[in-house]
């Protein structure tokens, strides 16, 4: 992990960034019932009580509030904001706070749960959140922006805190949020709070190795895959879908470490060379055009859902949720697929490659770097003590190391794919921590 | 130590057999060769708060019963009360308020930022259905809730409490204060906060200490017999682990008999019995004998890791070991401890021998308020570190002053509490 140019440097305007999390796959009108939907099935399977599973089927808590903002002409405008918190059984909750207009309480809801399993399957003590303030950052100025964020956070003061629910950044939302939800908490407080954002600037307590957690996370997993999955050492060929946050990072990290990066995209279009592309040279390209398009180069210019059915060892989509649907998944020419990205896979496409044998990383396995390098961050403003570089690394690589060895020991423990054995992990993590603290009454 | 074996004494004499008698002696000794202060004395006598609490419980049948609990602070100059909560018909304040002081020497001789408390119900938990036990345990935890907390007191598990205990208590406490707070409490399982390596954490210190007595006294393991009485959580693993050092050890035993060897346990086969099996009686690679006479067999090290009061004025005579490591708390009487002394043999007092358990608990409560948890190997270099460095305290502080290690221990012990005492200053 070395320091690499800021975001906004390198991609542009954030916004047309497909490789911002999205909501998990999703069926459009109920999403956190089809999140849970293999959930189901996995609490099914470790044959966890029905009543025990009742607590997990529902949030916590929901609080959804108004936030009234004077705009820079004297106007007033009220807003919607929204807190899901979905189990606490394994620790305070901790969640994206999401700034978008076009944002609804379900996707909310499921995004909350998946933060869960995703706690529970990295082993790190949190239990899962989502919050939302409906509201167009770009339409707005800064003055606005910040007015507004600074009331959704003393609307949500007795609920949130580093033991109570800790915010980490999402779509809409960025560094500079993060800094204005720990100084209205702390000013609140009376004490500086900065275990309640994560996602900081490191001036102000942000760990280091934050912006290429989830990449760096990604790297952990190829590592791990190249001896599970008879893959070759050196030279492996990948394709990335996304150069985002994480797919821009990854395709840097990887060609750095003499991986074959043979294609990528972003949301106009990709490349693809089977001998490898120039990664710097088009990523570099990106942030002074805001764009891959039209960058120069010998390669072919192709369509996203082209790039994804070329010929490679490893498919990492960093983009979308679903866009390996079906029809795609049927002509995939890959060994194994890396979910950068959340639910990039559909679930009728998981059958496809089930049935054709391509083993699929899960999402809240692969890209849980994230969650692990804020879980860091909680831990080293608790003790007040930041870590060195070298020290980050390491215990990044333990953690990912570690889920992954527990999906696999479930998997051969239940004879399932992947994604269900680190469904089953999530779920009896997190149900045996809610038994063990048993009902409060 | 619930667990474990239980030799009556032979002419038993009522004086001798209070352990809280022999500690208040050890304080008093401890404390004349300080030449502390009369206020001072007067203040580390007496524990700092005792509340006791009542608490009405609603049972399966439907009716209401009154159950009465305690909790003592004995004394918090060095940082937040720790000690445990147990759960038994006898329990009365006396005991607790003993118990506390016991944790808050135990606390100082291996140097850890805690005082001493110590909590307790009066109830048979073999009467109560679980339902009963958790709304008990709820109760309890609220009753004394103002004066609990990871800065203010950090219970652990006791007699009939255990690993779920704690996770109620940790459940209960943080609903109340409305935020996660697993740091209240210690010896959690490991899925809500606890530690790793806690559960060993005993029997290992007192393997720990055993090497270090060992290698002062010029044995190698290899020509060191060990008897152990007890196989529980401190003695079982205790032997298991000395036993992996290539110690031989020749006797282990649990509350119906003992297993003897002369040529060595296999311990591990041992323990996988003791497991299967639920008692050692029927182990086929050793004699079975009786408790009785256990801890006089041929052996150079011996560690009563049961019950107290088991090296007493009737026995102490007719042991053969050069070296006893107090694995139980008070397993020697003061009159046993005096007859050892005078044949030469060492004994490592219990508030040093076993203070591997608080030791992993303190660290417990360190992960728990980083939030990062630690790998067991790190737990454990980290409890060497602590027991070795106490150990060479300890022997030091004995040395010095020309007495025996229980001594040397309590002098440790209570110098440290009372400096502190003098550096805060009373509080008005």
């Amino acid at each position: 992990m070395t320091e690499n140019p800021s975001d906004s440097e390198l991609l542009g305007d954030i916004y047309e960034d497909q490789a911002l999390p999205s909501t998990p796959a999703l069926d459009e009108e109920t999403p956190f019932a089809t999140m849970m939907s293999s959930f189901d099935e996995a609490a099914q399977t470790v044959g966890v009580e029905p009543a025990e599973y009742q607590i997990l089927r529902k949030c916590d808590r929901e609080i959804a509030f108004s936030v009234p903002v004077r705009h820079d002409d004297g106007s007033m405008e009220v807003l919607d904001g929204f807190r899901i918190q979905h189990n606490a059984g394994l620790g305070p909750f901790l969640g994206p706070l999401r700034i978008s207009s076009d944002m609804r309480i379900v996707e909310l809801r499921a995004l909350a749960a998946w933060m869960t399993w995703k706690c529970a399957v990295l082993n790190v003590p949190f239990g899962g959140a989502a919050g939302g303030l409906r509201f167009d950052p770009r339409a707005h100025s800064s003055g606005e922006l910040e007015r507004a964020v600074r009331r959704y956070t003393a609307n949500l003061l007795t609920d949130i805190g580093p033991e109570r629910d800790v915010f980490m950044p999402d779509v809409g939302s960025d560094e500079q949020t993060m800094a204005w939800v720990l100084d209205t908490v702390s000013s609140h407080a009376r004490v500086t709070e900065n275990a309640a954002v994560t996602g900081k600037p490191t001036e102000m307590g942000g760990t280091k190795g934050h912006k290429d957690a989830v990449a760096q996370g990604l790297r952990v997993i190829l590592r791990l895959g190249v001896d599970r999955f008879d893959l070759p050492p050196k030279g492996m060929s990948v394709i990335i879908q996304g150069a985002g946050t994480v797919g821009g990072h990854l395709a840097r990290i990887l060609a750095a470490d003499g991986y074959r990066v043979c294609g990528i995209s972003d949301v106009h279009g990709g490349f693809f060379h089977a001998d490898g592309l120039d990664i710097e040279t088009i990523l570099a390209w990106r942030a002074e055009h805001g764009s891959m398009r039209d960058c120069p180069g010998d390669f072919e210019r192709i369509t996203n859902r082209e790039l994804l059915t070329r010929p490679c060892e490893v498919l990492i989509p960093c983009a979308t949720a679903n866009a390996i649907h079906s029809k795609v998944a049927a002509e995939v020419q890959c060994k194994l697929i890396v979910e950068g990205a959340h639910g990039p896979v559909s679930s009728r496409a998981d059958k496809v490659l089930e049935e054709r044998g391509i083993s699929v990383v899960p999402d809240i396995l692969a890209n849980g770097g994230g969650v692990v390098m804020s879980y860091f961050e909680w831990v080293q403003n608790r003790m007040g003590y930041a870590w060195i570089m070298p020290v980050i690394e390491k215990r990044l690589r333990r953690f990912m190391a570690e889920g992954w060895n527990s999906v696999t020991k479930t998997q051969e423990q239940y004879g399932v794919g992947m994604r269900q054995a680190a469904s089953i992990l999530a779920v009896k993590r997190v149900s045996t921590a809610d038994e063990l603290r048993g009902i409060y009454a | 130590m619930s667990d474990g074996t239980k030799t009556q004494p032979a002419n038993a004499n009522r004086d001798e057999f209070n352990p809280f008698h022999s500690m208040e002696h050890q304080f008093g000794l401890a404390a004349d060769l300080l030449g502390l202060d009369k206020g001072t004395r007067d203040v580390l006598r007496q524990p700092d708060r005792e509340l006791t609490v009542t608490l009405p419980i609603l049972k399966d049948a439907g009716n209401i019963e009154v159950f009465t609990g305690f909790r003592v602070q004995h004394n918090f100059s060095r940082g937040p009360c720790k000690g445990g909560i147990r759960f038994a018909p006898g329990v009365n304040l006396d005991e607790i308020r003993a118990l506390a002081a016991w944790m808050t020497w135990k606390c100082s001789v291996v140097d850890i930022p805690f005082g001493g408390g110590k909590g307790g119900v009066i109830c048979d938990p073999r009467e109560l259905s679980q339902g009963e036990l958790e709304r008990l345990t709820r109760r309890y935890t609220v009753a004394i809730m103002d004066i609990l907390g990871p800065d203010r007191d950090v219970p652990a598990p006791d007699m009939n409490t255990n690993e779920q205990t704690m996770a109620w208590i940790m459940d209960t406490y943080s609903m109340h204060v409305r935020r996660t707070t697993t740091a209240v409490v210690t010896g959690k399982p490991i899925a809500i906060g606890g530690s790793k390596g806690r559960r060993e954490a005993t029997g290992r210190g007192v393997m720990i200490v055993c090497r270090e007595a060992m290698k002062k006294l010029g044995r190698t393991p290899e020509d060191t017999r060990v008897v152990v009485q007890g196989c529980g959580n401190v003695g079982g693993i205790g032997a298991l682990l000395l036993h992996r050092e290539g110690y031989k050890v020749v006797s282990v035993s649990d509350m119906y008999g003992a297993l003897y060897n002369p040529d060595g346990l296999d311990m591990p086969a041992v323990m996988d019995y003791l497991r299967e099996k639920g008692r050692l009686e029927g182990y086929e690679g050793a004699d079975s004998i009786e408790n009785e006479g256990q801890l006089e067999l041929p052996c150079e090290l011996l560690i009563p890791a049961a019950t107290e009061n088991q090296i007493t004025s009737g026995n102490a005579e007719r042991i053969q070991a050069q070296l006893v490591v107090e694995g139980a708390n008070g397993p020697t009487t003061p009159r046993g401890q005096e007859i050892l002394d005078s044949r030469g043999v060492m004994v490592v007092p219990d508030i040093l021998a076993n203070a591997g358990g608080v030791t992993v608990s303190y660290f417990e409560w360190v992960q728990d308020r980083m939030g990062y948890f630690w790998t067991e190997e790190i737990v454990n270099s980290r409890l060497e570190q602590v027991m070795v460095k106490s150990f060479q305290s300890v022997v030091k502080m004995a040395e010095l002053h020309n007495v025996n290690l229980r001594t040397g221990a309590y002098l440790v012990a209570i110098d440290r509490v009372a400096l502190v005492y003098r550096m805060r200053g009373v509080f008005a």
